[in-house]
């Protein structure tokens, strides 16, 4: 999962816009989007049409765990944003030890060429310290939109921890992670329908959730917007004047 | 035994109660931070150890129709989850024991479990 492969990865079963989310960092969210800008570049120069669909968007994003354990997706609008509330989620973490590692795998921050450049000081498999509302409350104080993550999942998500959705929260969004193909998928369910699947009346996204390259793709979002950028997903999520989410 | 009783040869700390919940008989308990699993299998009329703390805990509690919830580890909650049991019936009680020792301490007292 280094940053050009998930780029390569992402072009290659035709994204045009991802999130960044590793646990409880941003650390390299810039380097993604920088390797995405490489590789636009790059067919830029191979290609005498310069095709837009080519461009993959990344949004700095961050998948925090709150002191209840539930993984909330962070999306910001610029990786500075994103940084700055790692920082924030990252000061309530124990710090690693070489048994840590040994444990749980390297953390690595890597370059936009995949080139390792420094690692992560704070266990990032640990719960944070900040409630479910705190958590929230930081997002959006840095700019960002908060996601229930994977709320269909038996772990790490709003209704196993708290057994019912809580309608205050404040998110932004849920997060679904049915593969859509699968069985159980938007084939035989109407998952894709958010006019049957709301919570709160949020907006639903679906979201691959990839911890490996070959996950990449494997659930997605068709968003009707603008441009592929921040500005447009927070409009989109919002319905506003015709944007629209739905399963793809 | 008595919710009040229990909390009294326990130690707990009262952070909610009414009269009715007070004279409630104990005699089953459950143990879990996850409160899906709560909302499931908690036995009906029994006690909750948990560290827990989101107002939902409140919430599915009512649902499970438990009598009482205990914070272990000294984990309290906001004053609007105080609140908000009050107004539900549920008493609350914290404890600076871990879940493990309290659960100990109840099963002395008579609390048991469900049987699976």
């Amino acid at each position: 999962m280094t940053p050009p492969a998930v780029v390569q990865a992402a072009l290659d079963c035709g994204l045009s816009m991802v999130a960044i989310c590793d646990h409880n960092s941003a650390g390299n969210v810039a380097a993604t989007q920088e390797a995405a800008r490489a590789a636009r570049a790059r067919d830029v120069r191979q290609s005498t049409d310069a095709d837009p669909c080519g461009v993959l968007s990344v949004i700095p994003g961050m998948e925090i765990t709150t002191a209840e354990e539930i993984h909330v997706v962070g999306l910001f609008p610029g990786a500075d944003a994103a940084q700055a509330a790692a920082t924030e989620v990252q000061a309530t973490l124990p710090e690693v030890d070489a048994e840590y590692y040994r444990r749980f795998g390297p953390q690595r921050q890597l370059d936009a060429r995949g080139r390792l450049v420094g690692m992560e000081r704070r266990m990032l498999a640990a719960a944070s310290t900040l409630s479910l509302a705190q958590t929230v409350a930081l997002i959006h104080r840095h700019g960002g939109l908060a996601v229930a993550a994977h709320v269909d999942r038996p772990s790490f998500s709003v209704l196993s921890q708290l057994g019912m959705f809580p309608t205050d929260a404040g998110f932004d969004a849920i997060e679904l992670f049915v593969p859509c193909g699968w069985p159980g998928g938007s084939a035989s369910r109407p998952v894709q329908d958010p006019q049957h699947w709301t919570v709160g009346g949020l907006p639903i996204v679906w979201s691959s959730d990839a911890h490996f390259l070959n996950d990449v793709g494997r659930c997605r979002t068709a968003f009707t917007m603008m441009a592929p950028t921040f500005a447009e997903l927070v409009q989109a999520l919002r319905g506003v004047d015709g944007r629209s989410v739905r399963g793809a | 035994m008595k919710l009040n009783e229990l909390a009294a040869q326990l130690g707990l700390e009262c952070l909610a109660s009414t009269p009715q919940a007070d004279q409630a008989e104990i005699t089953a308990g459950y143990v879990s931070d996850l409160l899906s699993d709560v909302l499931a299998h908690a036995p009906r009329g029994g006690v909750l150890v948990t560290v827990q703390v989101h107002l939902n805990v409140v919430a599915v509690a009512v649902h499970a129709g438990l009598a009482a919830i205990v914070f272990a580890l000294g984990r309290r909650p906001d004053d609007v989850v105080c609140a908000r049991a009050r107004e539900e019936g549920i008493a609350l009680y914290a404890s600076t024991l871990p879940a493990f020792e309290l659960v100990g301490r109840l099963y002395a007292a008579g609390v048991r479990g469900t049987a699976a």
